[in-house]
């Protein structure tokens, strides 16, 4: 019996990238890939190619997965690392992405597989082709710190004067008004944003939104998106970004052109 | 059509200028094609774990200065953390249910 477990320290296995069709084989050339062991290749099935690499399979368990999920350098290191094999290959050939972490024991059984998935690929890449994924994400300037505390002289403080109380209810409560206020506000600018680049994009996604320790202290998230947009659309939607920014006051930021990761999986 | 065409026609997408971790992340850790791989790799968390990503994906390079590691002990973030929050909260929970009981024995009227 000569079968290769991921137990034995010296078993390969088979890191997928992504699949494509008529790749040029020198564009993943020189690419790191998520190993030192062997260089990023391609590899045949028959309608499509997928692009692969032999890994140490004791490097790519379950377990060592789980590690790396949880080390921010070691995450970014492939999530980096990913990308980069998936962005180089999509810069010369249809490319449908697959999610980082898909493992295969042999060249083989990747052939075996994939070739069950065809279908799936080739209408994946017929939904992407001429399109590429842009991110909006919207952003409203943070609540500036309440100041119902200051809005009188600040007098003797150990002496409150007559009626203080029920001042001091109602600065609270018109803070709160304006609250929500701004609130409303910037969930109707990120639904205004959002309706308006679904109406020249193919298809869209929302995203979670961003933390205040992402998006930064002076600004609040209100909308993570994503769009799948025709390449001839593309200038269009820079201008219409530019547009809304105006209109609605709210800060846009744009990213893209991505490769579809976010439309290649059943929308 | 040949795939010639096809090639003719594609324009180059290669991903944007500046990329940024999260903006990945949420790219290559997200649902894409679902694929069954032969080594079942559990990402079940992801959903968490992208959650509690952004918090410190935000500023790599801060929490990398500052040393920061809460979510090695972060039950979201690590299986072991999980398991063992988890053994601590049953060990807590049984110590109060016992408590309980001896107390609600000790506080039956006599019949």
């Amino acid at each position: 019996m000569t079968e290769r477990g991921p137990e034995r320290s010296d078993a390969n296995a088979t890191y997928v990238f992504a699949v494509c069709r008529n790749p040029d084989p020198s564009a993943v050339a020189g690419l790191p890939g998520v190993t030192d062991k062997a260089p990023v290749s391609t590899l045949s099935l028959e309608t499509l190619t997928a692009i692969v690499q032999t890994v140490r399979a004791c490097e790519f368990t379950n377990e060592a997965w789980q590690a790396r999920l949880c080390d921010q350098r070691q995450l970014e290191r492939y999530a980096r690392a990913h990308h980069d094999v998936v962005a180089a290959v999509a810069a010369c050939c249809p490319t449908v992405p697959l999610p980082m972490a898909t493992l295969y024991q042999s060249e083989e059984r990747v052939r075996d597989a994939l070739a069950n998935e065809a279908d799936r690929f080739h209408a994946a890449l017929k939904r992407i082709a001429h399109h590429a994924e842009w991110g909006v994400k919207v952003y409203v300037p943070s609540c500036p710190p309440d100041d119902s505390n200051r809005s009188t002289t600040p007098a003797d403080r150990s002496r409150p004067a007559p009626g203080a109380g029920l001042a001091y209810l109602d600065r609270k409560r018109g803070a709160q008004e304006r609250r929500e206020r701004r609130q409303d506000e910037a969930l109707q600018a990120a639904e205004a944003v959002d309706a308006e680049v679904r109406s020249l994009a193919t298809a869209s996604r929302r995203l979670r939104l961003h933390g205040p320790q992402l998006a930064g202290e002076r600004r609040v998230q209100v909308l993570n998106a994503t769009y799948l947009v025709a390449e001839h659309r593309a200038a269009e939607l820079t201008l219409l970004a530019q547009a809304l920014g105006e209109r609605t006051g709210a800060q846009i930021e744009l990213s893209g052109p991505w490769v579809p990761y976010s439309f290649v999986g059943e929308v | 059509m040949s795939d010639v065409d096809f090639r003719e026609r594609f324009s180059p997408v290669s991903g944007p200028q500046t990329t940024n971790l999260a903006d990945i992340l949420e790219r290559v850790l997200d649902k894409g094609i679902v694929i069954a791989g032969d080594i079942k790799i559990d990402l079940l968390d992801i959903e968490l774990l992208t959650i509690r990503l952004r918090l410190f994906v935000a500023s790599v390079d801060t929490a990398k200065k500052a040393g920061i590691d809460w979510w090695e002990t972060d039950p979201a973030l690590s299986s072991r953390a999980s398991r063992s929050a988890l053994q601590e909260e049953n060990r807590a929970l049984r110590e109060r249910l016992e408590a309980l009981e001896t107390h609600t024995k000790d506080a039956l009227p006599k019949r």
